[in-house]
């Protein structure tokens, strides 16, 4: 096994913040990792979106968002942080995208192309797969 | 402890952020640092304080010392 193939698949902040989080750190640790946004995990990060801070928020989400004394770096700037330290790629499923008739440039630039079903089972052949 | 005399070469601090930054800014530092350079980690989040040493482990380093302050840990980490 030689890295994570995360598929993230939802819009909760909690979700994506911790698939950042874990994502983050093992890149860091030079473990490679591909993200493969899909569904309302696409959606998260739409540049509209992350400008308005639109997200599903749960209790969790919301007590970091709300806590005066931690800073909590969104999903995004994790995952920008993470691409400097280590092997990070991030995916847009095109599926999601052509549902909603959006292109890549709508999305966050961490967000490094497009991908479908076949490429990314392609690059997750040698990695540990996770389904959040 | 509460107080050292560990001389750290570089200080990191990274407090008010939260887990994942201090970790993340202790592993862009460490990454481009000689060998036997000694950083001293400042972090006012409990959960990156013990959480950080299982890195420094994992990656071979070594963890000098944790000091606690008021409101934020001291981490001294050599790189090895």
């Amino acid at each position: 096994m030689t890295g994570y193939a995360i598929v993230l698949a939802s819009g909760s902040l909690e979700r994506l913040q911790a698939v950042s989080n874990i994502a983050s750190i093992a890149a860091a640790s030079d473990v490679p990792v591909d993200v493969f946004a899909t569904m309302d995990g696409l959606e998260a990060f739409d540049r509209d979106r992350i400008e308005a801070m639109n997200f599903e928020m749960g209790p969790v989400a919301q007590a970091m968002i709300e806590n005066e004394e931690m800073d909590m770096a969104l999903f995004v700037e994790n995952f920008e942080r993470a691409k400097e330290l280590g092997p990070i790629s991030v995916f847009a499923c095109e599926l999601s995208m052509d549902a909603l008739g959006k292109d890549l440039d709508q999305y966050a630039d961490v967000v490094d192309d497009v991908l479908g079903v076949s490429g990314f089972l392609s690059r997750a052949e040698d990695k540990q797969p996770m389904f959040v | 402890m509460s107080e050292t005399d560990i001389q750290a070469d570089e200080v990191v601090d990274a407090r008010g952020a939260t887990c994942p930054g201090p970790l993340m800014d202790l592993i862009g530092k460490v990454k481009q640092a000689d060998d036997g350079t000694v950083f001293e980690l400042q972090t006012s989040d409990s959960s990156s304080k013990n959480d950080v040493p299982e890195w420094i482990e994992k990656s071979g380093n070594e963890l000098l010392a944790t000091v606690e302050h008021d409101d934020y840990w001291s981490l001294y980490v050599k790189k090895t």
